[in-house]
């Protein structure tokens, strides 16, 4: 039974028990179960489920990328600050469309810079990350003041990009759009099965001939577009830049890849685990929260969930 | 592995039970608590009231989430307690654009919102309880100046002002309000005016650069108290602290808070920024217990001075046991 079967076996039971223990609505109904609350979890991990989806190309090829925090709270300055403080006397949908793909292009080039240092100075993807990590971080808070840029309620082009992009229909079908898309990509392209072969065996893809440098570089560059956009929709999300946001998703996005099966080593795992993935600390959080449990102690319980959500996979590995 | 994952789902419920226990049949009166942070100390005193408050009346359970400041985690948490329908929702706002949005959605679900003491870019509340950060800030100027007149028969001297997170409105306003003070007067000199984000270790880091840059300071103006403590750290470690005064903003009971500092001695004043959860829990009783009770849009708590004359009175007064 490949991973991915079983950490889906792991989502159903943790959501018969988010059934099960869900409180009562007026009319009876599980609140749990009510459209608004489930469409609220999809919401709510959309961000860091596209981060995810990224990162899981990212750790296929043996990689790691730290930096997808800092470049997501780069993505929401640059866009805030685009669309409050620029007036290129353009209608407002291109003025939005010029916010985003100027906070997506910062984040790309910062993937691009990832990626050609990892690729062509051999330095390991952990350190580079790190270190981009934190210039990233002072990036976004240099070109902000380290103020965050609010975006108002009016009528003007920075809320109408806040009230179009905050829509749960535009933030879920983002996600719904990039899973389905690196899904394919994983599973039926060439790029797809560079990207594992790479993490399974590097010198033996080395020795085939196979593109590593170009892989590699692609991969943190998809990996920077993908945080960018998570960004935009951040921006939107919140009414803000905000050069502080994104603090620790690195550390959700990839717990959310490995709770989904593909080991930190690389060369194997699957999109459909990592959305898996994501949807487990999504409904369990909600779980949670429904319940009004303390908080310090959903965090424990999330901790003793991703541990036995692994150890239960590894286990039927060396079986 | 069926049986694995059997005993991880045992394992869960049994934290479960454990955790939570199971509603009672009766019929009860949930009131939801949205805390943008219960790792600062002002933010922990507020809900330590809030349980005591709220503890006298039996028909009322509450329930408080920390969004660790966090702004999706804290809309996320509103957005989940919206679906319990509680009968109030209180929200302390981490950062106002992000939650005046979901805010909103409580409103349209018929749910009536206290907003605590931040305020956020729509009205979209029942009612806001609140302090006035300007008007605190003028008194601390006022009591600065008071001070510097004292010292050198006239209004003069060099002042240093420890600034949190730029943006937030308790900074701005804080701000505000003394240097509207000191622009009266000038031969009052602001030194240096650095920021240390409200947190006692970076004020601590930024005076002691402002003090080897400032051969002479006659007082500090912290934001917050921990920042008036930092800087009264970083004074001692060079010999300097009975060089000049230091003055803080919040006034917190509890032997961590501001008005212990009074009394030690580090502080010359603090000025007490209200928790508003005593105002807040009043109206909140009223709106739960009194259908023909229609709050104002409004209520503004007045800010108390603290001095070495009546710390030890306002301890006792500020201190939730």
């Amino acid at each position: 039974m490949p991973a991915r079967f079983q950490s889906f076996a792991a989502l159903t039971g943790i959501v018969i028990l988010a059934i099960a223990i869900s409180p009562a609505a007026a009319d009876g109904s599980r609140v749990f179960l009510q459209t608004g609350n489930l469409t609220d979890i999809l919401r709510q991990i959309s961000l860091i489920g596209m981060i995810a989806l990224a990162m899981t190309f990212v750790i296929l090829t043996g990689g790691i990328d730290l930096s997808v925090g800092s470049i997501l709270a780069l993505a929401t300055s640059i866009a805030a600050m685009c669309l409050t403080r620029m007036a290129p006397g353009m209608s407002y949908p291109a003025h939005i469309a010029l916010a985003i793909a100027a906070a997506v292009a910062a984040a790309g080039l910062t993937g691009v810079l990832n990626g050609a240092v990892i690729a062509t100075l051999r330095i390991q993807p952990f350190i580079v990350t790190l270190a981009t990590m934190i210039g990233v971080r002072g990036l976004a808070k240099w070109i902000t003041q380290n103020e965050n840029i609010d975006i108002g309620f009016g009528r003007d082009v920075a809320a109408s990009f806040a009230a179009l992009f905050r829509e749960k229909a535009i933030v879920i079908g983002s996600y719904a759009l990039a899973a389905a898309l690196f899904a394919l990509v994983l599973a039926r392209t060439v790029f797809g099965r560079h990207v594992r072969a790479i993490g399974d065996n590097e010198k033996a893809a080395q020795y085939a001939g196979l593109p590593i440098r170009r892989t590699k570089i692609w991969v943190y560059t998809i990996s920077g577009l993908l945080s960018g956009f998570a960004g935009v929709l951040y921006a939107a999300e919140n009414h803000q830049g905000n050069p502080n946001a994104g603090v620790a998703y690195e550390l959700d996005a990839i717990a959310a890849v490995v709770i989904g099966g593909t080991p930190l080593s690389g060369g194997r795992g699957s999109i459909a685990g990592t959305i898996i993935g994501s949807l487990i600390m999504g409904v369990l959080t909600n779980m949670l929260r429904l319940k009004n449990v303390d908080s310090n102690l959903e965090m424990m319980i999330k901790a003793v969930i991703i541990v036995l959500a692994v150890a239960v996979q590894r286990e039927r590995e060396s079986a | 592995m069926r049986r694995q994952l059997l005993a991880a789902l045992t394992l869960a419920s049994a934290l479960f039970s454990a955790a939570c226990g199971t509603g009672n049949g009766k019929r009860q009166l949930l009131v939801a608590f949205s805390q943008a942070n219960n790792a600062e100390p002002y933010r922990a005193m507020q809900n330590a009231l809030m349980q005591k408050l709220w503890a006298q009346y039996p028909d009322v359970k509450l329930v408080i989430s920390d969004a660790q400041q966090d702004n999706s985690k804290q809309v996320a948490q509103v957005e989940t307690f919206i679906r319990q329908k509680p009968n109030l929702l209180i929200v302390a706002p981490n950062e106002r654009a992000a939650l005046t949005a979901v805010m909103g959605q409580a409103m349209e679900a018929g749910i009536p919102v206290i907003c605590l003491e931040r305020d956020i870019l729509q009205p979209n509340y029942t009612t806001y309880v609140h302090s006035d950060n300007v008007a605190i800030g003028r008194l601390a100027g006022q009591f600065i100046v008071d001070y510097l007149t004292k010292k050198y028969g006239q209004p003069k001297g060099n002042i240093v002002a420890m600034r949190g997170l730029l943006g937030v409105e308790g900074e701005i306003n804080r701000d505000k309000g003394a240097s509207e003070i000191f622009q009266k007067y000038p031969q009052i000199r602001m030194v240096a005016d650095p920021v240390a984000d409200w947190i006692q270790a970076k004020a601590k880091d930024r005076m002691t650069e402002v003090l080897r840059a400032q051969p002479q300071i006659d007082v500090v103006y912290g934001h917050n108290d921990p920042m008036a403590v930092g800087a009264y750290l970083a004074a001692r470690e060079l010999n300097r602290e009975k060089e000049m005064i230091f003055v803080g903003v919040d006034g917190l009971g509890g032997p961590a808070g501001g008005i212990k500092k009074v009394t030690d001695g580090i502080l010359a004043a603090t000025f007490v920024y209200p928790l508003c959860v005593d105002k807040a829990v009043e109206i909140g009783n009223r709106i739960l217990h009194d259908p023909a009770f229609h709050p104002d849009k409004d209520y503004t708590l007045d800010s108390l001075m603290v001095t070495p004359a009546n710390a030890r009175q306002m301890y006792d007064k500020f201190t939730v046991p």
